[in-house]
C-alpha cells in the first residue's frame, strides 16, 4: 500500500559489529571534532562501560573533554542545562551519547542548547522548529529498545511543570550510531526483555498506524524478523554477542521506522502510565501490545495479518484467523519472557494501582501519538484497555 | 548566463488560494465562538485549557493567520493575526492548507502527512485538534465529515439545534470579526 503522499528521511551512518566501538576517534575526526563531551548514567559506569570508552581515545588525537554522569531515569530541561553549560565550559565541540534513551535525549536536549545558543529549552518544543547546525552527536546505546540512536525525536521532561515535552527535527538525529555488542553484554535479563519489547512495539505501531509507508515498513519488517529470532535467545544466553548485535540492530531498526511512521495507542497509553504511575516503559509496552493491536483490529485487520510470518505465527487462512494469530504470537512471546525474565504480563504485577487508571487515560488522550493511532480512543476506550491488561 | 529570479511574484491563482484560506480562518474563527457558546461537548474541551490560552493557524512563512483565545470560558477569535499564540499550528504552504479548507483532507491526516507542523506543547495541541474537531463537526456538511474524520461523529437532536444555530449566526456574526 502506498499511501497519498508520505516523507522519509535518515541521516545516520551506522557503525554495527565486533569492535566497532574502536572507531569513535576516527568517526568524530571525520565530524571534524577532537573534543567530546560524553553524556552517561551512573547504571552505565556501575556495568563498567565507560573504560572501554576512554581506552578508544588510546593513540589517537581526539580526546574526551567532560564526562556528565549523572542523567536521571527520565532526562530533564534542568539537566539538559547542566550538560550544555559543562560543555561550553569545556570547550567540547561534539556529544557522545552512552547509554539508553535517557542519556541519549538528554545529549539531544543539550545539543538544542548549545547549538541554538539559548538558555531556555522549553522554547524550542514542538516540530521542526530548529534552525541552528547541530554539534556532532555520537551515540553508544547499551540497552537494544529505545532506538533513539536512530530518531529525530527527544523526549525530555519539564520537572517544574510537571509535563514531558517533546522535540522533534530532523537535526536531532545523531551523525553516527555505534552498535557494538559489547556494550550489551552486561544488560540484567529482565532489562534485556524490556527494551527488546520496546523495540518490537515500536516497529509493529509504525507498521500498523496511519503514517506508515512503504520505505518505514522495510526497516519495522526487518526489525520484527530479528526481535522474532533473537530476543528469546539474549535473554537464555546474555553473553552471546551474536544475538546482542542483532538485538540492538533490531532496536536501531524499529528506530527508524518509528521515527519516520509514528507510533500509536500502545504509546500513548505507555507513556501516560510512565508518567503517572512510573510503570517502566518496556514493560508497559509489552504488556499492552497486543490489547493495542486487537483495538485496532477493526481498522486494521489485513495489516495485522501480514504480520503473522514475521512474528513467527502461521501465515494460513483468512485475513481474521491470521491478524488473531500474530497477536497471539506477541502474547506468547510475553509469556516465554515472563517465564526466562520475570517481564510482567499485566499492569496489576507491574505494579499498578486501579485508582490511577482515570488520570492515565486524561494523560494518553493528549498524548502526541494517539494521532497516528489507526482508531481514536476517549478517555473511557483507554479505561476499556487498561481494565484488560489489568 | 540566463536570468537570475530573486522571487517569483504571486500569480492571480495564488492570490484566489490565499483569498479562499483567508475566508476560511475567518469563517473558522467565527464558528469556533459561537460553536463554543452552545456545544456543551466544545464546552467540556475548553474547561480543561487555561484562561487566556491563544492558539495560532495559518499558513507558515507570511501566509493567511488567525489566532483564538480562551476568554471567560468561551472561544474568542482575535483577528487574522498572531497575538502571541503559545500554540501556533502551521500548515507548509497555501496548496495545504487548501487541502484542508476545502474538505479534502482531515486536520489529522494533515500532520501524518507533514503538511503541518506545530510550534507549542504537543498535549495542548492533542486537546486544539479535538476541539477544532468539535468545531467542524458544526460546520462541515456531513458527506465531508465522513471522508475526513477517522470515525465520522455522531449527531444528537441537540448537535442538530447547535448546528442550525450556528449556521443561521454564521454571517451576521463573521461581520463585526472582519474588523478584528
Amino acid at each position: 500500500m502506498v499511501p497519498n503522499y508520505y516523507e522519509f528521511f535518515v541521516p545516520v551512518k551506522i557503525v554495527s559489529g565486533s569492535k566497532a566501538l574502536p572507531n569513535l576517534p576516527y568517526e568524530m575526526d571525520q565530524l571534524g571534532a577532537h573534543r567530546a563531551m560524553v553524556v552517561t548514567d551512573q547504571g552505565v559506569v556501575a556495568a563498567g562501560l565507560l573504560g572501554p570508552v576512554k581506552a578508544a581515545f588510546e593513540g589517537s588525537n581526539c580526546a574526551i573533554a567532560a564526562i556528565f554522569d549523572q542523567t536521571p531515569v527520565d532526562s530533564s530541561s534542568t539537566v539538559c542545562n547542566q550538560v550544555a553549560k559543562l560543555f561550553r565550559e569545556k570547550n567540547c565541540d561534539c556529544f557522545i551519547a552512552l547509554g539508553g534513551g535517557s542519556a541519549i535525549d538528554t545529549a539531544k536536549g543539550a545539543n538544542i542548547v548549545v547549538s541554538e545558543n539559548t538558555d531556555d529549552l522549553l522554547k524550542f518544543q514542538g516540530h521542526e522548529r530548529l534552525k541552528a547546525r547541530m554539534k556532532p552527536f555520537i551515540v553508544i546505546p547499551t540497552t537494544a529498545g529505545t532506538g533513539s540512536e536512530a530518531t529525530s525525536v527527544a523526549v525530555i521532561a519539564n520537572v517544574e511543570a510537571g509535563v514531558k515535552m517533546s522535540f522533534s527535527s530532523p537535526r536531532l538525529y545523531p551523525n553516527v550510531a555505534i552498535l557494538d555488542p559489547k556494550m550489551l553484554v552486561t544488560m540484567p535479563k529482565k532489562i534485556t526483555a524490556a527494551t527488546g519489547m520496546d523495540a518490537l512495539t515500536h516497529a509493529v505501531e509504525a507498521y500498523i498506524n496511519l503514517q506508515k509507508n512503504p520505505v518505514s515498513d522495510a526497516f519495522a519488517l526487518s526489525a520484527i524478523a530479528l526481535v522474532r529470532d533473537n530476543l528469546v535467545k539474549s535473554v537464555e544466553n546474555p553473553n552471546d554477542e551474536h544475538t546482542r548485535l542483532a538485538m540492538a540492530n533490531a532496536a536501531l531498526l524499529g528506530g527508524i521506522a518509528f521515527s519516520n511512521s509514528l507510533v500509536g495507542i500502545v504509546h500513548s497509553i505507555a507513556h501516560a502510565a510512565g508518567g503517572v504511575a512510573h510503570v517502566p516503559h518496556g514493560v508497559a509496552n509489552a504488556i499492552l501490545l497486543p490489547w493495542g493491536m486487537e483495538y485496532n483490529l477493526g481498522m486494521r485487520q489485513d495489516i495485522i495479518a501480514e504480520l503473522a510470518p514475521w512474528l513467527g505465527a502461521k501465515a494460513e487462512g483468512a485475513s481474521a484467523d491470521r491478524a488473531k494469530a500474530a497477536i497471539q504470537a506477541v502474547r506468547d512471546l510475553c509469556k516465554k519472557l515472563n517465564q526466562l525474565a520475570g517481564l510482567p504480563l499485566t499492569l496489576k504485577e507491574a505494579g499498578l494501582k486501579e485508582d490511577k487508571f482515570e488520570e492515565i487515560a486524561k494523560q494518553a488522550i493528549n498524548d502526541g501519538t494517539m494521532n497516528y493511532s489507526p482508531k481514536d480512543a476517549t478517555v473511557e476506550d483507554i479505561i476499556a484497555i487498561l481494565k484488560k491488561a489489568y | 548566463m540566463g536570468e537570475v529570479i530573486i522571487a517569483t511574484p504571486k500569480s492571480l491563482t495564488y492570490k484566489l488560494k490565499e483569498f479562499v484560506i483567508t475566508s476560511s480562518l475567518l469563517a473558522f474563527g467565527t464558528t469556533f465562538e459561537l460553536v463554543s457558546k452552545y456545544s456543551p461537548e466544545l464546552k467540556k474541551e475548553l474547561a480543561d485549557w487555561e484562561e487566556g490560552r491563544t492558539f495560532g493557524l495559518g499558513v507558515w512563512n507570511g501566509g493567511p493567520v488567525m489566532t483564538i483565545q480562551k476568554k471567560d470560558g468561551r472561544a474568542v477569535y482575535l483577528g487574522l493575526k498572531l497575538v502571541n499564540p503559545k500554540l501556533t499550528i502551521f500548515f507548509r504552504n497555501v496548496d495545504a492548507a487548501l487541502l484542508i479548507f476545502t474538505g479534502r483532507l482531515g486536520s489529522h491526516m494533515s500532520f501524518i502527512e507533514h503538511r503541518a507542523f506545530l510550534q507549542g506543547n504537543l498535549g495542548e495541541a492533542m486537546q486544539t485538534a479535538r476541539a477544532m474537531n468539535i468545531v467542524q463537526k458544526f460546520l462541515m456538511p456531513g458527506f465531508i465529515l465522513n471522508k475526513t474524520f477517522k470515525v465520522p461523529p455522531k449527531f444528537t437532536l441537540a448537535d442538530y439545534l447547535v448546528k442550525a444555530r450556528v449556521m443561521l449566526m454564521l454571517v451576521p456574526a463573521m461581520i463585526p470579526n472582519l474588523f478584528k
